[in-house]
């Protein structure tokens, strides 16, 4: 049998390369392949297929049906090595196995031992056997030579815990342990959608996991960049180091209704409204995967979750490499350097420090102009981010463990600020504490973050006001989350929490300090009266102390949604549920005198409103996910139909009272005034997403998404912003190949049908008249693409990756001419 | 690994570049602009924020022309007098900046708001008053006022004007208040058909918080530009012109009486498009049809001074320099239309339309006064100004 098995291996390594496109990717298709034959009951080739999987990416669970595949094929021994295998990595089923384990060893003694042979080199047999020539058995012997040192690496993983995957989740005796390890083995699992490791085919919304593996196969540096390959995605690249990112419509310049977590860390920047990806104080290369909920999550996550979530998750501290040195450089003053050290014992940690710098795609102006000039600090520099971070782990037993982390981040940014204004810098340094405490069924979840920062307009008229200005920005934050598992009429995951949430913000551009004080509450329970039918009900309240027409409001935001798993690898689900935006501090307590471009002593008062209404969506969706192991294919659906209200956004400019013209503060008079008002308008926004994933074979991975949209007002108006600016149709393609000799590539293209965009601006013939205007934004592609070279056994990578190699273009009218950058990387693990 | 090599020497040299300059296709970005900045002089004891006004140079402010200012800018009096006492007369020096300019010729005006009383978005508060002190561009060395131009590079792009000097000084003291006024007895609209209507002209004053037109009154003399001593007849209809002159105008609609018609945007200059009438020939009487060019629609009028010629003479029966002050004027308008589009050649149309027409006075100092206005209780409340019902008269013609 073992000389079988061994042939079987030898026979796919000798197919396989050693590289893989998406370990995990490659991992499942094995083990799922190994679970079907053994269910089958052809062992042997069951085995060899889990034995490949585990080759692949080490997970414990691969152990335990190793085992109990040789124990139905009546191998007690095998059996017994494995299930030691597997309760060496402290299985929460540990007693169980040992009982399994107690019957093989009394059945043992009743078998007769064989006398142990010698091992022998495989002989061909069969028809053909006599027709191999001496060369060919020659090139057997050599090949069963590898089998043998495979299979001893196969056998020594465990102790080794060195998989030659770059990311190893394997789970050992030193590495804590949680039931999330145990799962499915190589499923792809989301935690953001139900806060809860679940299978995507659970999750109660559309997901899109990006691992980090994928990311990394890309080469690419920026996030919003790797989130095109979402289905239906929309990124709109602004600059360097400025995107905004939505999905299913919506977006715009300060997108503000999609939310951002790393670890589950909020990044929404409340003055503002927006994520900006710049702060962020983790490298690419921190990167474990990525999880995106598209559609909304206010159920859970409250406000700002409106159209969906994407939630970073990092490397768990102490996997992975004990140190990783990346660096890389190329055209528009592109300079980067990271390095990421992972270790400890019983306190586990990741550290990481990261150095980055890229000019602008695009000056818009030159110097030495009559009539406008640079007021950046830094004029050619699109982004410069100098960062530290540190993530700690410490278990004190199975149950109860503690996580601490922080970061800094000193950085040069861009953002791209409303109305009539342009092009902003953010020149300034962000930071956070969390502290992550698990006790049992209860967490607790502390952080404060941190933005002190000054900020202005990137170019102003000479002799115009300006409007440079300081912020600094606090936000304090505590959850306490508690989960149980129940049976009552089925199986019941319930999860409740509350939370507190205290936001400072001290900004020239409000009249006044302010702060707001917000609480939540909320509950869920993923019911499992069947097997293959989940249905998940869930509800938060937020408390907000402007919501009720200024004076302190709740908002409500229930879901419930129905999952029907017919066959395993297939999911069908449909979903309703609601969602909000609360008003920013920018749309309630803003208090801006802009310049009227053109007019020296003119100004325009923009005011925030405290009376505001949250934004609101109504969602239904169904979708499908389906996942054909032996094919390699999986499959993912979604239908969607919102009804989006109370759209915050900036009234026409109304003239003031006489009384009121002249401003003392910034000696102008008021051309008038502009408050944040409620669009009195609804939308219905439609569409439909699909994405495909083809592990077409060893080492390459195949991928394709398309969404089409339509939004469109459910009553007359004359302008229809948010229609126009929703491309209809968005394609992405792409591939990722390892190839056998070391060298890696991978492409993406990406499609995005034209919009018009409605934007304010001062009519060029009298500046004193501020009217909405259309742009019209053509169709434009994106294509990325990444040539890598492996060396000195994988410790040693250089890559060129090319972004935007489909030509100059613009994302939004305002923005840059995104333009081609290529950079040379190299990755260095010791 | 040498191909790479060179390639990571070939990115790396290249990227060393600064960003191209690209303005896409943002229409603010693919604007080129000029600037004019330089300093404003005051040589004065009147004190209070400055206003520096930019006209083009083809359509200056009353009272040589009706053009209306571009740009505008404000200079603090804290900027620019800082602490000085009430009796300092100076000279103070600020900078300022027109930022924007287009190319072109321009003329500067300014004042000191000594009432800090101007508002430039109401036509009520728009203009200068008793007290303020006027400014202008001049030339350094002859002080007259002069033209500032823009000048484009060699590659065509607007370039800047500096060091421009603005002068304020006492002798541009501005004497008097706007001409206010109002149709005594409490008439709010008066109906002209086919024969002429004579309205008293009535000065009226205002004293609010907002509005100070304590002492209005009107400037009347003879207009006598060739200093002949005699009273100037330039449109040869036989009667003599006067200061102020008056201006009855189409008004654009009943819902927005305070736009002329055809100046939808306010900017004093005849839209794009707009309303267009047939002229006749006043010759033969013939029709001549409608040009598709919007009209600037004006009812022929003028003041009869007969009754004050005399004071308006001096002794020897020539033309007195200095203006009258009287609070009273007779006002005659003639049920005839003119198209004063082109105002060298202006157009008799062959109908007076019909609709509302306002009333405006324009002094020798170049202040005006417009009938209707903000104050007409329709718009007062809305804009926190007193409300004056005489301030709502039209002429209507139906």
């Amino acid at each position: 049998m073992k000389t079988r098995i061994r042939l079987s291996l030898l026979l796919a390594l000798t197919v396989a390369p050693l590289a893989f496109a998406d370990a995990r990717v490659e991992a499942r298709r094995h083990f799922k392949l190994g679970m079907s034959l053994v269910t089958a009951g052809n062992y042997d080739d069951g085995i060899v297929e889990l034995l490949q999987a585990y080759w692949i990416k080490p997970h414990p669970s691969v152990l335990f049906n190793i085992a109990k595949a040789h124990d139905a094929a009546g191998r007690p021994g095998d059996a017994l090595n494995y299930y030691r295998k597997y309760l060496d990595t402290n299985p929460p089923d540990a007693p169980v196995v040992r009982a399994a384990m107690e019957r093989l060893e009394a059945a043992l003694p009743k078998i007769e031992p064989k006398p142990e042979q010698p091992e022998k080199k495989p002989e061909p047999t069969g028809p053909a056997a006599g027709a191999l020539d001496q060369a060919t058995l020659e090139k057997l012997n050599a090949l069963t030579d590898r089998l043998e040192k495979a299979l001893a690496r196969v056998e020594a993983l465990p102790d080794t815990a060195t998989p030659n995957s770059p990311v190893n989740t394997a789970v050992t005796a030193d590495a804590p342990a949680t039931s999330d390890d145990f799962g499915v083995p190589y499923e792809e699992t989301v935690v953001a959608a139900s806060r809860r490791a679940q299978s995507t085919l659970e999750a109660p919304n559309a997901t899109t996991i990006i691992t980090g593996d994928e990311i990394r196969a890309t080469g690419l540096q920026s996030i919003p960049e790797i989130l095109r390959r979402v289905p239906g995605a929309e990124v709109m690249t602004m600059g360097t180091s400025s995107a905004n990112v939505s999905f299913r419509g919506f977006n715009q310049r300060i997108a503000n209704k999609v939310l951002v977590l790393i670890d589950g860390r909020p990044e929404y920047q409340d003055f503002l409204g927006i994520s900006l990806w710049p702060v962020i104080p983790i490298g690419i290369e921190e990167i474990e995967r990525i999880e995106v909920i598209r559609g909304p999550g206010s159920a859970l996550y409250g406000a700002n979750a409106m159209l969906g979530i994407i939630n970073i998750i990092t490397r768990t501290p102490g996997t992975g490499a004990k140190g990783e040195f990346t660096a890389w450089g190329g055209n528009g003053n592109t300079a980067a350097g990271s390095y990421v050290a992972s270790g400890g014992d019983a306190l586990k940690y990741r550290a990481s420090v990261g150095y980055q710098q890229s000019d602008k795609y695009s000056r818009d102006y030159a110097e030495d102009r009559a009539d406008v000039q640079s007021t950046s600090p830094e004029p050619n520099l699109g982004l410069r981010s100098a960062r530290a971070n540190l993530t700690t782990f410490y278990a004190f037993n199975k149950d109860i463990s503690i996580s601490v982390s922080g970061g800094v981040n000193r950085m040069f940014t861009e953002v791209y600020a409303i109305g009539i204004l342009r092009n902003f810098f953010l020149d300034g340094t962000s930071g956070y504490t969390k502290v992550d405490v698990t006790g049992g069924p209860l967490k607790l979840r502390l952080f404060w973050n941190h933005l002190d920062a000054t900020s202005g307009p990137q170019y102003e008229p000479i002799g115009q006001r300006t409007l440079v200005n300081h912020l600094e920005a606090n936000v304090f934050d505590g959850e306490l989350f508690f989960q149980k598992e129940f049976q009552l009429g089925g199986t019941h995951l319930f999860g409740a929490g509350i939370s507190g949430r205290l936001k400072r913000l001290g900004w020239d551009y409000m009249s006044a300090l302010q702060q707001e004080l917000h609480a939540a509450a909320f509950v869920q329970d993923e019911w499992h009266p069947i097997k293959a039918v989940s249905i998940v009900a869930s509800y938060r309240v937020d408390r907000h102390p402007l919501l009720d027409n200024g004076q302190p409001g709740y908002a409500q935001s229930p879901r419930v949604s129905v999952n029907f798993i017919p066959t395993e690898g297939q999911a069908v689900r449909a979903s309703f549920s609601t969602a909000f935006r609360q008003p920013t501090f920018l749309e309630s307590y803003m208090d801006l005198r802009t310049p009227v471009p053109g007019v020296n002593g003119a100004s325009v008062l923009t005011q925030g409103n405290r009376a505001l209404k949250p934004e609101r969506l109504i969602s239904f969706e169904v979708g499908y996910r389906g996942e054909f192991f032996t094919r390699g294919i999986s499959i993912d659906a979604a239908l969607y139909w919102n009804i989006v209200s109370d759209l915050v956004v900036l009234s026409a400019v109304n003239q003031l009272p006489a009384d009121q013209a002249f401003d003392q503060h910034s000696q102008s008079y008021l051309l008038g005034r502009s408050n944040f008002v409620n669009d009195p308008a609804t939308y219905t926004a439609r569409g439909g997403e699909l994405g495909l994933t083809w592990n077409a074979m060893p080492g390459l991975d195949v991928r394709a998404s398309a969404a089409v949209q339509q939004i469109v007002p459910n009553e007359n108006i004359a302008v229809c912003g948010p229609c126009t600016q929703a491309p209809v149709a968005k394609l992405n393609a792409g591939f990722v190949y390892k190839t056998p000799v070391n060298v890696d590539l991978s492409a993406d293209v990406s499609f995005v049908s034209s919009t018009v965009w409605v934007e304010r601006e001062p009519l060029p013939s009298d500046p004193t008249q501020i009217t909405s205007l259309q742009n019209n934004l053509g169709a434009y592609g994106v294509v990325n693409a990444r040539i890598g070279y492996r060396f000195l056994n994988d410790k040693v990578s250089i890559s060129v990756v090319g972004t935007q190699l489909a030509g100059a273009h613009q994302e939004h009218p305002f923005g840059n001419n995104i333009s081609r950058r290529v950079f040379g990387l190299i990755k260095v693990t010791p | 690994m040498k191909n790479a090599l060179l390639m990571s020497v070939l990115i790396i040299s290249a990227g060393c570049e600064a960003p191209p300059v690209n303005a896409g296709s943002d229409t603010r970005q693919n604007q080129h602009r000029g600037r004019i900045e330089g300093n404003v002089v005051v040589s004065s004891s009147t004190k209070g924020k400055v206003v520096v006004l930019l006209f083009d140079a083809a359509r200056p402010p009353p009272p040589v022309g009706t053009g209306r200012p571009l740009n505008f800018t404000v200079i603090s009096r804290e900027t620019i007098f800082g602490s000085a006492t009430a009796a300092d007369v100076g000279p103070f020096t600020a900078p300022f900046t027109f930022s924007l300019v287009p190319a072109g010729s321009y003329l500067i005006r300014g004042f000191v708001d000594a009432n800090d009383d101007f508002i430039p978005w109401y036509s009520v508060t728009a203009e200068v008053n008793r007290g303020d002190l006027g400014g202008a561009a001049v030339d350094p060395l002859t002080r007259a006022n002069r033209d500032i131009t823009v000048t484009v590079d060699a590659d065509g792009n607007p370039s800047a004007v500096t060091d421009v000097p603005v002068a304020f000084s006492d002798a541009a003291l501005v004497p008097v208040d706007r001409p206010v006024f109002e149709i005594p007895a409490g008439i709010v609209s008066v109906t002209l058909t086919n024969t002429p209507i004579t309205l008293e002209v009535q000065s009226r004053a205002i004293d609010t918080a907002l509005i100070k037109q304590s002492r209005p009154g009107f400037l009347v003399r003879f207009v006598d530009d060739d200093n002949d001593g005699v009273p100037d007849d330039a449109n040869h209809d036989g009667s003599p012109e006067v200061w102020p002159r008056v201006f009855v105008r189409k008004i654009a609609s009943n819902a927005s009486v305070l736009l002329d018609e055809n100046d939808l945007d306010k900017n004093g200059i005849l839209d794009a498009t707009g309303v267009d009438y047939e002229h006749i020939n006043p010759q033969s009487g013939a029709t001549i049809a409608a040009d598709g060019q919007p009209d600037l629609v004006v009812l022929a009028a003028g003041f009869d001074v007969r009754d004050i010629a005399s004071s308006l003479l001096d002794l020897n029966g020539k033309v007195k320099t200095t203006p009258t002050v009287v609070t009273s004027l007779k006002l005659i308008v003639q049920p005839r239309a003119i198209d004063a589009s082109n105002p060298a050649s202006a157009q008799v149309l062959k109908a007076v339309p019909s609709g509302k027409y306002a009333v405006t006075i324009m002094q020798s100092t170049g202040q005006t006064w417009r009938l209707p206005n903000e104050l007409s209780p329709d718009f007062a409340e809305r804009f926190s100004l007193p409300s004056i019902q005489s301030q709502s008269f039209v002429i209507e013609v139906p």
